[in-house]
């Protein structure tokens, strides 16, 4: 299991202008990922979403609040005694087509991470051999073996991929040997950042049914971070959603709960926004459209979403509301006058509006 | 029903090592007069190249082989000579590129390259120019001064899509066409954004044709689509009837593997096989076949011709089976 509290990050601002103190990417965070859970990370861009990715796979630090790895704690740790932790936690990149060195084959491409990661598991055994070391390879047989399993994980076949270059596999097979390569050194959470966006349409589900079933077989939890709600749904049974506005959640629950009667009105902006298809769906009754554009200097003393939001009271621009459960809703929000509205999309065909 | 463009027989080959293949293979599409047109097909469907030949201007090695592109007010766009095509674009048919996002000039504040657009347009008066200029940006919600006065890198992603939307309107343009205008933009600026498209066609009587690999834009936005596959047309009809009871085989099957934020998630299938390129497309019979779940020995044989359906048509020897049984 892993564990955010509280974790914020502020950027440096490039111009110091006055009374500038930086971008506020997470304002304190927190979040759990359970084993074998899934669990959504959703905003539109510039939210922090990214950052929060990033801050758990150790590619970017935090400067507030706590990350606990494995019932470890990272704020204890200096940087360089973290990287064991930080191996549990692998990224899937978006673009499958630059993650990859175009000049070594898919072999060598998931040969170098067994590699360490087989020194890393005698180092753990205490099975350290020197000369092993110094010779820089190691058991050719296992080394096989262990490629075949992992692209089989997948869905690919080792003898055809093996020996290609990654210009010669379409995008769907690329990312699929991302994801292989990331299953590498044995890790709990994948980290899929907009892992389907650069993959053509006809097989993005065929990569969401990838990660959703590499919950069941190998037992890894699944972290996606993106800003399209669809596809949080397809990644499985039991899914939990963060919605993140401006680096803080405002609403998080249950997918399925979230994405049916969502509690906050930016959540409601965000379900209203997804496409409506003619002709099989109509447009929710309730839909909200936010009343202006983000503005990331404003810092209002209440509710961050209270400049944009049409339903804003007087009270929103008092203090800053908290997670709770107002309104007796099942998932938390933040919201003060939470109000049930239909935002979603329905059948055509169904008659309730 | 008018329309603003007819294409017909259209063909779009490159050489290849293998001699010259089809990236467009007599495509046949109307664009109806003041209606929006969705053309959806994957990456490499030879949407992008069909939408340059309103333009003529298909990228070389590609060139036209055979076919004609009559758009209202200007004649078959193949048939122009160089000055006749300099004034058609940007004037009469107006075009925002995939990634239109990034392609300003990031040396220059967006009002500066409105007056190159205009001066290279032999507009005279460039007051009144940018005068029309500010009214078109007032219109898309942007804050025209500011926008005027900004370099790219100051604008957010949104901002910059509406700005190439409105420099492709500027010199008044009837035919729009927007190639991905939301792709790499989050759910609340796409919703936006297509909510823009919506009001400037209205208000300017466009005739726009919108090209995207993303089924829910073509069918949220669209009074039309088109479904292209490997260079080929395989379904053409109203949005509301090709959604409600797609016909093609490729059709069904991209409705089927999107992901969707109503609907069962137990039914949603991803279609096998792969996106065919150039050379991996069949050259005989059905390009659709290698994927297709009804494929029978027919499909081998020859390319199936379109099967007109009332207001609409799709070219698959199954699907017309199954209408002429209907019928």
């Amino acid at each position: 299991m892993i564990e955010g509290r509280s974790i914020t990050r502020t950027f440096a601002a490039r111009r110091g202008a006055l009374g500038h103190r930086g971008v506020r990417a997470l304002r304190g965070v927190d979040f759990t990922i359970p084993d074998r859970g899934a669990v959504s990370f959703i905003g539109e861009s510039g939210c922090g979403k990214t950052t929060l990715g990033r801050i758990l796979c150790g590619l970017e630090d935090f400067d507030g609040g706590d990350l606990i790895i494995a019932g470890q704690s990272m704020a204890g740790l200096r940087p360089g005694q973290r990287a064991p932790y930080h191996r549990r936690i692998q990224m899937i990149h978006q673009d499958p087509y630059s993650a990859l060195n175009p000049t070594r084959t898919i072999g060598q491409i998931l040969a170098d991470p067994l590699t360490l990661r087989a020194r890393q598991l005698d180092a753990d055994r205490g099975r350290l051999d020197r000369g092993w070391l110094d010779r820089g390879w190691l058991d050719r047989g296992w080394l096989d073996k262990r490629r075949a399993e992992l692209l089989g994980f997948v869905g690919l076949d080792p003898d055809y991929v093996l020996p290609r270059y990654p210009h010669m596999l379409s995008g769907g097979m690329r990312q699929r040997v991302v994801i292989a390569r990331a299953l590498t050194v044995d890790p709990e959470v994948l980290v899929a950042d907009e892992a389907v966006s650069m993959i053509d349409v006809s097989l993005r589900l065929g990569i969401l049914q990838l990660l959703r079933d590499l919950r069941e077989t190998i037992g890894v939890s699944v972290l996606f971070i993106t800003h399209d709600v669809a596809t949080a749904r397809y990644i499985g049974q039991g899914g939990r959603l963060y919605v993140i506005y401006r680096g803080a959640v405002v609403e998080h629950g249950d997918t399925d709960t979230v994405i049916q009667h969502p509690a906050h009105p930016y959540t409601q902006c965000l379900l209203s926004a997804v496409p409506v298809l003619q002709g099989i769906e109509r447009p929710g009754p309730d839909r909200v459209v936010p009343t202006g554009p983000l503005d990331e200097r404003s810092e209002p003393p209440g509710c961050l979403f209270e400049p944009r939001c049409p339903f804003a009271e007087e009270d929103c621009r008092a203090a800053p509301p908290e997670l709770g459960q107002l309104g007796g809703t099942r998932q938390r929000h933040a919201c003060l006058h939470p109000a049930r509205r239909s935002v979603v999309a329905v059948p055509a065909g169904s008659g309730a509006a | 029903m008018a329309a603003g463009v007819r294409v017909r027989d259209l063909t779009v080959s490159f050489p290849t090592p293998d001699g010259p293949l089809p990236a467009v293979a007599g495509v046949s599409l109307d664009l109806a007069r003041g209606q929006i047109t969705g053309l959806v097909g994957e990456s490499g469907s030879g949407k992008s190249t069909l939408a340059l030949t309103l333009l003529n201007a298909v990228p070389a090695p590609g060139h036209v082989s055979s076919g004609s592109v009559l758009i209202d007010d200007v004649g078959d766009v193949l048939a122009l000579r160089r000055a006749e095509l300099r004034r058609a674009r940007g004037a009469k048919i107006g075009y925002v590129f995939q990634a239109s996002q990034n392609s300003l000039n990031p040396l220059k504040p967006v009002g500066k390259q409105l007056l190159d657009l205009g001066r290279s347009h032999g507009q005279r008066d460039l007051r009144a120019f940018l005068h029309t200029a500010r009214l078109l940006m007032d219109e898309m919600g942007l804050d025209a001064e500011r926008v005027l006065a900004s370099y790219q890198h100051e604008l957010s992603g949104g901002m910059r899509q509406r700005v190439g939307i409105a420099l492709a309107l500027v010199l008044n343009a009837h035919v729009l066409i927007l190639d991905e205008p939301t792709t790499a933009l989050d759910m609340l600026t796409q919703a936006s954004v297509l909510a823009i498209i919506r009001k400037v066609h209205a208000e300017r009587h466009l005739t726009t044709l919108v090209i995207s690999h993303d089924m829910g834009v073509v069918g949220d936005l669209a009074d039309r689509m088109a479904v292209m596959y490997a260079g080929r047309i395989v379904e053409e009809g109203p949005t509301a009837q090709v959604l409600a009871d797609p016909r093609h085989p490729y059709t069904r099957g991209l409705l089927t593997s999107m992901p969707r934020i109503t609907g069962e998630i137990k039914e949603a299938r991803p279609l096998p096989g792969r996106v065919p390129d150039l050379a991996s497309a069949p050259r005989q019979g059905c390009v659709f076949r290698p994927r297709c779940p009804l494929a029978t020995d027919a499909c081998a044989t020859a390319e199936p011709p379109a099967t007109v359906l009332g207001d609409r048509r799709f070219a698959c020897y199954v699907a017309a089976g199954e209408a002429g049984a209907a019928a």
